[in-house]
C-alpha cells in the first residue's frame, strides 16, 4: 500500500508545482509610479505612430501626437504656443505669420527651423495627410520662410477654422528625413518616428496592440516628469477591474461604474459633448419631402426619454439645431420640438392624413415608413419605432450591415436611417454634414439662405460675426429639419490622479474628445 | 429493420431526461406569450435591475424584462432548430435516396458534391456569408439547411443502398416499379429511425449555430435570441448583472442542446446495434 | 489504391470557397470598392489609391476578367489590402497566427488525449456506474457552447476571484523573460485552453467509447484475454490502439470546429489570435481581413482532411475505398 502511494507522489508533485506557479502571479501588479504610466485601450492597435502610418481616427492621431508637434497647440482653456511662440493673422493679405522657437531639436539631434515648416506644408500638399488637407478651402497657397525662425503662410481663402484644424493639427515633419521620400507609406522604420515632441517611441506591437514611449531628455520644455508611457490593450468590460486592481493608470470606463471608481479613489472626468446620433430623413421622397412632415416626426420622438432608456440616462437629448447645448456656439433659441403627440397629429392632419384605428392613413393607404440602421443602433431604432407607432406612424425597423445601410442612403433608397458622427466642437462640420455630397451628409441644398450661411461661416474670420452666422444656421436648420439629432452620449475616463488628465478645449487638435494631451505628461500639475 | 425507437429511448436513462428537457423547452416556446410577464420588446427606464417580484430575472440594459426575453428566446432557438432540422433532413433524404436508386452519373455527381461540403468547415462559411448578408430568421434557416443536409445524405444513401437489395424491394423492381414508387413505398418507411437521429443532430447543430451567430452579432437583432442576450450581457460583465442575465440564458441554451444530445445518443443504437446494451437503466 | 475521386472532392470544395470569397462582396448593393473597403476607407483614400485598387482588381471590367484578376492576385500570395490596418492582409494574419496555433494546438492535443483516455476507460467499464456517470457528465458538458464556458470561467476565475488574468496573451512591457515570461504566457493561456478543451472533450470521448465497445466484442480481444495479458495492456495496447483510428480520421473535421471554437473563445478572452482578429474585422467591416482569414482557415482544414484521408489506409490496412 505504502509503495503505491510513494510511487504516485512524484507523479503528482510536478503538476502540482506547475499549477501553483500558474495560480500565484509571478509579480504583483502593484501601483504605478510616475516612472511609468499605463493607459488602457480596448482597441489596442491604432497603427504605427508616424503621420502617414497611423489609422485615420482620433486615437491613432493621439499616439502620433506624443512624438510629433504642431505649430500651435491647445490646453484646457484654449490655444497655447507650441513650435510657434507667437502668431498673427494679417487680414489684408489673408496670411498667418508664425514666429517659431529657436531651441527645438529633433529626436536625432538636428535643429528644428523654419525650413522644416515650409517643407512640411509643401510635402503635405503633394502627399495628403489623413487628418489635414492643405488644398482646397483649407488650403495654403504659398509658404515663405521670412528668416530662420519665421514663416508666413498665405491661405487660399479666408478659412475660419485654420488655426484649429490646420495650424493646430498638422504634425511638422523633419525635412532632413522626409525630403526625397516619394511614397510616405514606404517609411516604416525608426526614422519615421523622429519628431520634436516630448516622447520617443521605444516599442510598438501590432498584434498585441501595445505602445511604449520614453521621455525625450532634450525636450525644449524640460524632460517630461513621466518617464515612460505604456498603452495596453484591455477589453472595455475589463478596464474597470484593471483600474481598480491598479495594473492600469487610466482608461475609458462605462458610465455605470463611475461611482464605483470614485469610491475606489480614482478620479473620473467627463468629456464635453463631441458626438451625436441622428435620424437621417430622406427629404427627396414623399411624404418626407414636406417640412411639416419632418417636424411631425420630431414632435413624436421624445428625445429625453430616449436618453433615459437607450443610454440609461448617460447623455443629453439632441438639439434639432445639431450644435449641442454645452457648446459655446449653441443658440438657446433653437426650436426644440418638445415631445407632443398632439402637434404630430395636427401637422399630419394638415397634410391630409387621417387617424384610423390607431394609424394614419391617406387616400386609403396606411402611413408606413422603413427605418434602417446598423446593428449597434438596435436599441435606439427599437425606441423610435415604438414612439412613432404610438403616435400613429407605422415603422418597419430593420438592421443591416453597415455598408449596406451606407449604400442605400447614398442611393436615396431609404425612408429613415440612423447615423452618428463626431467633430461637433467646430462649426465647420456643419457644412460638411448638411450640404456636402456623400451618405454621411444630409445633402440638403433646397434652402438657399441656409446654404449661403453655411458657406459664409467657413470664411468668416471674425469670431463674433461667425457666431452670429452659426446661430442663424441653427434656427433655419432646426426649422427645415432634414435630419434630427437624437442624442449626445456622455463619455467618461477614470485615472489614478498621478497625472492631471484633462479634456482639451474644443477637443485635441481638430476636435478629438480624448483626455490624452501630451502637456499633462510634461509638467506636473496638481 | 423495425427497431422500436421509442423503446430504445425509454430504456435509456439519459434518453428519458433528454425527452423531458426537450418537451419542457417546446412547452416554454409554445407558451411564451403566457409565461412572459412583459412584452419582450418593451423598453423602459428601469434598466439593469436585480431580480425582484416584478422582474423575476431582473432587467437588461434598456429596461426589458429578462425573463420574458428568455422565454421568447426559446421560440427563436427552437424555430431555427426545427426548421433547419426538417429542411435539412428532407434534402438529405431526397438526395441520398435518389442517388442510391438512380445510380450512375447522377449518383457520382451528387456524392462528390456531398463529400465536398462535408469537408468544408460549415461554421466558417456561415459566418462569412452572414457577415455580408445579415440574415433574417427565414434566410438563416435556409442558409443553415443548405449547408448541413450533406451529412444526412451520405447516411441515407448508404442505408438505401442496402435496403435496395432486400427481398420486397427487388420484387418491386422486377415488377417494373420506378424509382419514386420504390423510394416512397419501400425505402423511406424503413429509414424512419435513422431519419429521426439525423433530424435530431441537425436540430442540435442549428440551435448551436444560431446562438453562436447571434453571439457574434451578425444575425437579426430585432429578434429575441439567447445568443444575442448573452452577447449583450457580456458587455456588462463588470457589473454583477451576469448572475441573472447571462447565466440563466446560457443554461437554457445549454440545456436545450444537452436534451437534444441525450435523445440523439439514446437513439443511436438504432443505427449501430452493437452499441445496444451499453447503458441499461 | 488512392482513388482519383477524392482529389476531385477536394478540388470542388476548394473552388467553392474561392467562388464564395469572390462573389460575396460583388453581390452587395453599391459600388464593389465600397463593399470591399467601406466608407471610412473610401473617405480617407486618395484618388490614386482608389484608381490603383480598381485597376488591380479589375473592378470596372466585366465579371470574368475580374475573376481572372482575383485568381492572379491569389497565386501571387496576395490576399488583398486591409485599409483599416493600412497593410496587406497576409502579414497581418500571419502576425496573429502563432497565438491561435498555440491555443488551438494545445486544446486539440489536450482534448483528444483526454477524450481518448476517458473514452477507453469508459468503454472498458461499459454499463458500470463510472461509465454511466462519465457518459452523462461529458454529454452534459458537451451541451455548453464554448463561448458560454469561456464566459463562466472568465467571470469566475478572472473577474470574481482574480486568480487568472482578464485578457490578452501576456502582460505587456512587463520586462519578464525566460521562465517568468513562460509562466506569464501560460497563465494567460490557461483559461482559454480550459474553455476550448472542455467544450470539445466529448467528441473524442464518445467516439472512442463507441469504438471501444465494438472492439471489445471482437474475437482477438478474447484471445488476448485468454493469453493472460494484464488489464492495462489489454486496454491500451490492444483495444485502445484500435479504438483510436476513428478519432484520428475525425480530427480533420474537428479541427474545423475547434478553430471556429477558437474564434469565440479568443473574443471572450481578448486573446490576440486570428479568431479575435476576425471578430475585430467583423466589427470594423474590414472585409479583406475576413476573407483572408476564411480562405486560410478553410484551405488549411481542407488540406489537413486531405492528408488524413491519404494516411488512413496506412493506419488501417483493412480499409479500402468502396465506392
Amino acid at each position: 500500500m505504502d509503495k503505491k502511494v510513494l510511487k504516485l507522489l512524484p507523479k503528482l508533485l510536478i503538476p502540482a508545482v506547475i499549477f501553483a506557479l500558474l495560480i500565484f502571479p509571478s509579480c504583483p501588479a502593484g501601483t504605478p509610479e510616475i516612472s511609468s504610466y499605463t493607459i488602457a485601450d480596448s482597441t489596442g492597435d491604432w497603427g504605427y505612430p508616424s503621420p502617414y502610418a497611423h489609422y485615420s481616427r482620433g486615437p491613432g492621431y493621439i499616439r502620433m501626437s506624443f512624438i510629433f508637434e504642431t505649430l500651435v497647440w491647445k490646453d484646457a482653456s484654449g490655444f497655447i504656443p507650441q513650435l510657434a511662440e507667437e502668431w498673427e493673422y494679417v487680414a489684408e493679405e489673408n496670411a498667418y505669420i508664425f514666429k517659431l522657437r529657436d531651441d527645438v531639436t529633433w529626436h536625432d539631434g538636428e535643429k528644428f527651423s523654419a525650413e522644416d515648416v515650409v517643407f512640411t506644408i509643401e510635402y503635405v500638399k503633394n502627399h495628403p495627410n489623413p487628418f489635414v488637407t492643405l488644398i482646397g478651402p483649407s488650403g495654403v497657397r504659398e509658404t515663405i520662410a521670412i528668416d530662420g525662425y519665421t514663416v508666413k503662410l498665405y491661405l487660399e481663402q479666408p478659412y475660419a477654422p485654420f488655426l484649429n484644424g490646420v495650424a493646430g493639427t498638422l504634425p511638422i515633419i523633419p525635412k532632413h528625413i522626409w525630403e526625397g521620400v516619394d511614397d510616405p507609406k514606404s517609411l516604416t522604420g525608426p526614422e519615421a518616428v523622429i519628431g520634436t515632441g516630448p516622447y520617443t517611441l521605444a516599442d510598438y506591437s501590432k498584434e498585441h496592440g501595445t505602445y511604449l514611449y520614453k521621455a525625450y531628455g532634450d525636450y525644449y520644455l524640460g524632460k517630461p516628469f513621466v518617464d515612460e508611457i505604456k498603452f495596453v490593450k484591455i477589453s472595455e468590460e475589463m478596464i474597470p477591474a484593471a483600474l481598480k486592481g491598479g495594473s492600469v493608470s487610466a482608461g475609458d470606463i462605462p458610465p455605470e461604474v463611475v461611482s464605483e471608481m470614485e469610491q475606489a479613489g480614482l478620479t473620473v472626468i467627463t468629456a464635453p459633448v463631441a458626438w451625436n446620433a441622428k435620424l437621417t430623413i430622406n427629404h427627396r421622397k414623399e411624404p418626407m419631402s414636406s417640412k411639416q412632415f419632418r417636424q411631425a416626426l420630431a414632435y413624436a420622438i421624445d428625445r429625453e426619454a430616449l436618453v433615459q432608456i437607450t443610454q440609461r440616462g448617460y447623455g443629453i437629448a439632441g438639439s434639432p439645431g445639431m450644435v449641442p447645448p454645452t457648446s459655446d456656439w449653441y443658440n438657446p433659441d433653437t426650436p426644440q420640438y418638445e415631445y407632443d403627440r398632439a402637434k404630430t397629429r395636427g401637422l399630419l392632419e394638415g397634410l391630409g392624413y387621417e387617424l384610423e384605428d390607431s394609424y394614419f392613413t391617406k387616400d386609403g393607404e396606411e402611413l408606413e415608413l422603413e427605418l434602417i440602421a446598423e446593428a449597434s443602433f438596435k436599441e435606439v431604432g427599437q425606441f423610435i419605432k415604438q414612439r412613432l407607432e404610438e403616435a400613429g406612424i407605422k415603422v418597419d425597423f430593420r438592421t443591416m450591415e453597415a455598408k449596406t445601410v451606407d449604400a442605400k442612403v447614398e442611393a436615396w433608397d431609404f425612408d429613415l436611417s440612423i447615423y452618428g458622427h463626431g467633430s461637433l466642437y467646430e462649426p465647420s462640420i456643419l457644412k460638411r454634414v448638411i450640404m456636402d455630397e456623400g451618405f454621411n451628409s444630409t445633402r440638403y441644398t433646397s434652402n438657399e439662405k441656409l446654404s449661403q450661411l453655411l458657406q459664409a461661416q467657413l470664411s468668416e474670420m471674425d469670431a463674433e460675426k461667425r457666431k452670429e452666422l452659426v446661430f442663424q444656421i441653427q434656427e433655419i436648420y432646426a426649422d427645415d429639419l432634414p435630419a434630427l439629432t437624437l442624442y449626445y452620449p456622455k463619455w467618461y475616463w477614470a485615472h489614478d490622479g498621478n497625472v492631471n488628465l484633462f479634456y482639451t478645449k474644443d477637443g485635441l487638435a481638430s476636435g478629438i474628445p480624448i483626455p490624452l494631451n501630451r502637456l499633462s505628461f510634461v509638467k506636473e500639475q496638481k | 429493420m423495425h427497431i422500436d425507437l421509442k423503446k430504445e429511448i425509454k430504456e435509456s436513462g439519459p434518453g428519458k431526461i433528454g425527452i423531458i428537457i426537450l418537451l419542457l423547452m417546446i412547452a416554454v416556446a409554445l407558451l411564451a406569450p403566457v409565461l412572459a410577464r412583459y412584452d419582450p420588446y418593451q423598453q423602459s427606464t428601469a434598466s439593469l435591475l436585480s431580480p425582484s417580484w416584478n422582474h423575476w430575472l431582473g432587467t437588461n440594459h434598456v429596461g426589458q424584462d429578462v425573463w420574458s426575453r428568455l422565454v421568447f428566446g426559446a421560440r427563436t432557438s427552437l424555430l431555427v432548430g426545427f426548421g433547419v432540422g426538417i429542411l435539412s433532413t428532407l434534402l438529405g433524404t431526397i438526395f441520398g435516396v435518389s442517388a442510391a436508386l438512380v445510380g450512375g452519373l447522377y449518383e457520382k455527381v451528387v456524392m462528390r458534391i456531398v463529400d465536398a461540403f462535408i469537408v468544408i468547415p460549415m461554421v466558417i462559411i456561415v459566418i462569412l456569408i452572414s457577415a455580408y448578408i445579415r440574415p433574417s430568421i427565414l434566410t438563416l434557416i435556409l442558409l443553415l439547411s443548405l449547408l448541413s443536409w450533406q451529412g444526412g445524405a451520405r447516411i441515407m444513401r448508404a442505408q438505401a443502398l442496402s435496403l435496395k437489395e432486400r427481398g420486397h424491394v427487388a420484387a418491386a423492381r422486377s415488377f417494373g416499379a420506378h424509382h419514386f414508387y420504390i423510394a416512397w413505398r419501400h425505402i423511406v418507411p424503413d429509414l424512419g429511425p435513422i431519419l429521426l437521429v439525423d433530424f435530431i443532430y441537425s436540430v442540435r447543430r442549428a440551435v448551436f449555430m444560431e446562438a453562436g451567430l447571434a453571439f457574434l452579432g451578425i444575425t437579426d437583432p430585432t429578434v429575441v435570441s439567447w445568443g444575442m442576450m448573452m452577447r449583450d450581457a457580456l458587455s456588462f460583465s463588470y457589473l454583477n448583472v451576469w448572475q441573472w442575465w447571462l447565466v440563466p440564458t446560457g443554461v437554457a441554451l445549454s440545456l436545450t442542446i444537452i436534451g437534444l444530445t441525450f435523445v440523439g445518443h439514446a437513439a443511436e443504437p438504432v443505427i449501430e446495434p452493437r452499441l445496444r446494451g451499453a447503458e441499461v437503466a | 489504391m488512392f482513388s482519383k475521386g477524392n482529389i476531385v472532392t477536394y478540388v470542388i470544395a476548394f473552388l467553392f470557397i474561392l467562388a464564395l470569397n469572390f462573389f460575396l462582396p460583388r453581390m452587395m448593393p453599391g459600388d464593389p470598392l465600397m463593399a470591399i473597403y467601406g466608407d471610412e476607407a473610401l473617405i480617407a483614400m486618395t484618388p490614386e489609391l482608389k484608381a490603383e485598387l480598381v485597376e488591380r482588381f479589375a473592378l470596372d471590367q466585366p465579371l470574368w476578367q475580374q475573376l481572372g484578376a482575383y485568381f492572379g492576385a491569389l497565386f501571387q500570395g496576395e490576399l488583398g489590402h486591409s485599409y483599416y490596418y493600412n497593410a496587406p492582409v497576409l502579414p497581418v494574419i500571419l502576425g496573429r497566427l502563432p497565438w491561435t496555433l498555440l491555443l488551438v494546438g494545445s486544446s486539440l492535443v489536450l482534448s483528444t488525449v483526454l477524450g481518448i483516455t476517458l473514452g477507453i476507460e469508459s468503454g472498458w467499464r461499459r454499463g458500470s456506474k463510472t461509465d454511466r456517470s462519465m457518459l452523462a457528465g461529458l454529454m452534459g458538458l458537451n451541451g455548453f457552447p464554448d463561448f458560454f464556458l469561456g464566459m463562466l470561467l472568465l467571470i469566475a476565475f478572472g473577474v470574481t476571484w482574480g486568480i487568472f488574468p482578464l485578457a490578452g496573451a501576456l502582460t505587456p512591457y512587463s520586462g519578464l523573460s525566460g521562465l517568468a515570461l513562460l509562466l506569464d504566457i501560460l497563465r494567460h493561456l490557461f483559461l482559454p485552453v480550459a474553455a476550448l478543451t472542455l467544450a470539445h472533450l466529448a467528441g473524442g470521448y464518445l467516439l472512442t467509447r463507441n469504438t471501444m465497445i465494438t472492439v471489445l466484442k471482437e474475437p482477438y480481444m478474447l484471445t488476448a484475454k485468454a493469453k493472460g495479458l494484464s488489464q492495462r495492456v489489454l486496454k491500451y495496447r490492444h483495444a485502445g490502439r484500435n479504438s483510436m483510428l476513428p478519432v484520428v480520421t475525425q480530427t480533420g473535421i474537428w479541427m474545423g470546429r475547434v478553430v471556429t471554437g477558437a474564434l469565440f473563445v479568443e473574443l471572450v478572452f481578448a486573446y490576440p489570435g486570428v479568431g479575435y482578429l476576425t471578430y475585430e474585422a467583423l466589427l470594423a467591416r474590414d472585409y479583406p481581413i475576413i476573407q483572408g482569414v476564411f480562405l486560410m482557415v478553410a484551405v488549411s482544414v481542407l488540406v489537413i482532411n486531405f492528408l488524413i484521408d491519404l494516411s488512413y489506409p496506412k493506419l488501417d490496412p483493412r480499409v479500402s475505398y468502396a465506392y
